[in-house]
């Protein structure tokens, strides 16, 4: 019961703030909303605030950096109504966190790995919805994630969380933000619009709340045209997973899952300067734990090269957790692509990319332990962590490809490979490689459906820097059948 | 040496730029340069040590040199190097990081940054141990401060900026300490170009 569950509270008071929030639009939506002539012009909202466009909201950069010091305070709330030891913050504990400086902590894989990547997605927000542009909101995020380190809780600092809170919160919070947008109808009126921004608000709750405070979420206007992707498509996927390991075959039962992929505007093509204008988003519910996987792969960079090249700049979330390895990281790459037509009916299209881990964690036990042992409750209080932590942080570096060929338009084989390198500066002294593989095979069968079947392996080295230099090697193949609806 | 070269490099920015003002009015330059010099305070951290290390003090120098991305934004290196003694002699760090600076109001000099890199640390906490190795550690830098004439080819800022330095282990003659980080906070001043 530690951060993730104050993530979670704190999301879901935003959510319930959200939902309270919209009974006053409803009774605003009674009144039928201007007709769209006598909306004032494109660069003034109806409150007369100048706005870069019809639908944008007005430049606030104060209020910004007030919302994500009220995120903070609600937070802080929700960790002291559950009796959170380390809510219980006072000017002392303020001054012995910034006494102390940044450390390392102690909190469990998820708390760190999605909890505050969620987290700063609300700080990111607060700068969205305020008018302020993708890297100026990042600036906001920085800002939320140090605050609360420092003062919104009586642990010392977090370098771990500060990072994570802060690039997690980037890419997740554009991410939320964008699909937030595709939710939300504009141009509706009525019940139909009030649960399209209920919907939005669920995804992103500081925009929504933001709308629904100045009444944006009833005004009908025009979508940011930055905000309307070139093109959206998805693929829902659901079967069942059997993984094995080094030291067994693969399991008789399998593990359900669904998965489901993503794709906003087209990563492959044109002249990008709006970050996150096209990104992937890659969510797996089931197969080895509730949540175990998500991966977030957002352009910030787009350039033509000629010849067929496309030369991109990405900014990557990446969490995978279940009940064979754990490993999660947020990192910088520069990728080069290219299309080529094998034929007039299909098309191979391969990306490369390199760049660096600015956070890397991985699952990692002591040389001579074998088993992570039952977590204890903390003597230190409720939302203490005292450790032992077993998984690893560290800087590194990252390389991979992604190679696909369609027929007609249909993906029929995708082929994914990612290595990276992790020296842990936490945890258990060691050089990390881990590499991971996917080979998927699709088949068309009637309409959207289909049927896919994959191969995964994923497989880690570990140099130990002990004394005899240990070198340890983890095994994990993973066979899959499923089903498809959608298509890329 | 490197201070003297330092200085040499500053006395001569600032006229080049000076010069450049009074030839024409302040025009958009893509350039963002920062040098400057700080006062510095250290402490640093180890997860399992129990001992409560002090702090220390000592000068450091500040630079950035990048890309003006917006009248709001600006991107490029951070270059910060302190140096204090203690009872062992002269302890070295420097730190190199991509860094992004922002002011929020164009028109006004508050601006905040933050960044990340690589820190180098040289015979550095004493207490420790008496011949600690230099070490590389993953660097972390974020602040804030005020910039006058922020929007002239030449300005002034004043900083408070906090970097810090997670080296890992420390090898020491008394053998590894684990999970070394060293946190340095500045405050300083320092001349902008644009």
């Amino acid at each position: 019961m530690t951060t993730w569950d104050r993530a979670r509270f704190g999301w879901i008071v935003l959510v319930a703030s959200a939902v309270l929030g919209g009974a006053g639009p409803v009774t605003a939506q009674e009144t039928p909303p201007p007709a769209q002539d006598d909306q004032a012009p494109a660069a003034v909202d109806a409150k007369g605030a100048r706005t870069a466009c019809d639908g944008c909201p007005p430049r606030r950069v104060g209020m910004s950096f007030l919302q994500a010091t009220g995120i903070n305070v609600i937070y802080g709330l929700g960790n002291l109504a559950r009796g959170q030891v380390t809510g219980r913050i006072t000017p002392k504990t303020w001054w012995a966190n910034m006494q102390q400086g940044w450390v390392w902590d102690l909190d469990d894989f998820t708390v760190n790995q999605i909890g505050h990547p969620y987290q700063g997605n609300n700080y990111f927000n607060a700068g969205r919805a305020n008018g302020l542009s993708f890297y100026e909101s990042a600036a906001v995020t920085a800002f939320g994630s140090a605050t609360w380190e420092f003062f919104g809780e009586t642990n010392h600092a977090s370098l771990n969380d500060f990072i994570n809170t802060t690039l997690g919160g980037i890419t997740l919070g554009e991410m939320f933000h964008r699909a937030g947008w595709l939710i939300r109808n504009t141009r509706a009126t009525g019940k139909q619009r009030l649960w399209s921004e209920i919907g939005a608000t669920a995804l992103d709750p500081i925009t929504g709340l933001n709308r629904f405070a100045s009444g944006d979420a009833s005004r009908v206007s025009e979508k940011p045209s930055d905000l309307v992707p070139s093109s959206l498509s998805g693929v829902a996927s659901a079967g069942m997973l059997w993984r094995g390991s080094q030291s067994s075959a693969f399991t008789e039962a399998g593990d359900p899952f669904v998965e489901v992929d993503a794709y906003y505007g087209d990563a492959n093509v044109g002249r990008s300067r709006t970050p996150y204008d096209a990104f992937w988003l890659r969510m797996r519910f089931g197969g080895g734990s509730a949540f175990s996987e998500a991966r977030v792969r957002g352009r910030l960079y787009g350039q033509p090269l000629g010849k067929g090249l496309q030369f991109s700049v990405i900014q990557t979330y990446n969490y995978q957790n279940n009940d064979a390895y754990s490993t999660g990281s947020q990192a910088i790459d520069a990728a080069l692509g290219t299309t080529r037509e094998l034929s007039p009916r299909t098309r191979f299209w391969i990306l490369g990319w390199g760049g660096l881990t600015v956070l890397g964690a991985v699952d990692s036990l002591p040389l001579g332990v074998t088993k992570k042992p039952e977590e204890q409750e903390s003597s230190a209080g409720q939302g203490v962590s005292e450790g032992p932590r077993f998984y690893d942080y560290g800087p590194g570096s990252d390389f991979g490809t992604l190679a696909r060929i369609t027929h007609d338009g249909r993906e029929v084989a995708l082929f994914f490979y990612v290595g990276r390198q992790i020296y842990s500066l936490d945890g258990v002294r060691a050089n990390h490689f881990l590499q991971h593989a996917r080979v998927d095979l699709l088949f068309p069968l009637r309409g959207p459906l289909g049927l896919g079947a994959s191969a995964e392996y994923f497989h880690r080295r570990s140099y130990y820097q002990d004394a005899e230099s240990t070198i340890k090697t983890y095994r994990y193949p993973q066979l899959r059948a499923y089903f498809t609806w959608g298509n890329r | 040496m490197k201070r003297f070269r330092m200085c040499v490099v500053l006395v001569w920015l600032i006229p080049a730029s000076a010069v450049a003002q009074d030839a024409q009015p302040a025009a958009p330059s893509r350039l963002w340069i920062v040098a400057g010099g700080a006062s510095g305070t250290l402490r640093g951290h180890c997860q399992d040590c129990a001992q409560d290390f002090p702090f220390r003090h000592g000068p450091g120098l500040v630079g950035n040199a990048g890309y003006r991305v917006n009248p709001r934004m600006d991107v490029g290196a951070d270059l910060f190097w302190m140096q204090w003694r203690n009872e062992s002699g002269r302890i070295r760090a420097t730190a190199i990081d991509a860094v992004a600076q922002f002011r929020p109001w164009e028109s006004k000099g508050f601006f905040v940054k933050g960044g990340a890199g690589m820190a180098f640390v040289r015979n550095w906490v004493h207490t420790i141990g008496p011949h600690p190795d230099d070490s590389k550690a993953l660097a972390v830098v974020f602040g804030g401060g005020w910039e006058f004439k922020p929007t002239g080819r030449l300005g002034l800022q004043l900083f408070a900026t906090q970097h810090v330095g997670a080296l890992g282990d420390l090898q020491t003659a008394n053998g590894p300490v684990a999970d070394v980080t060293g946190n340095f906070w500045s405050l300083g001043a320092a001349i902008v170009i644009r």
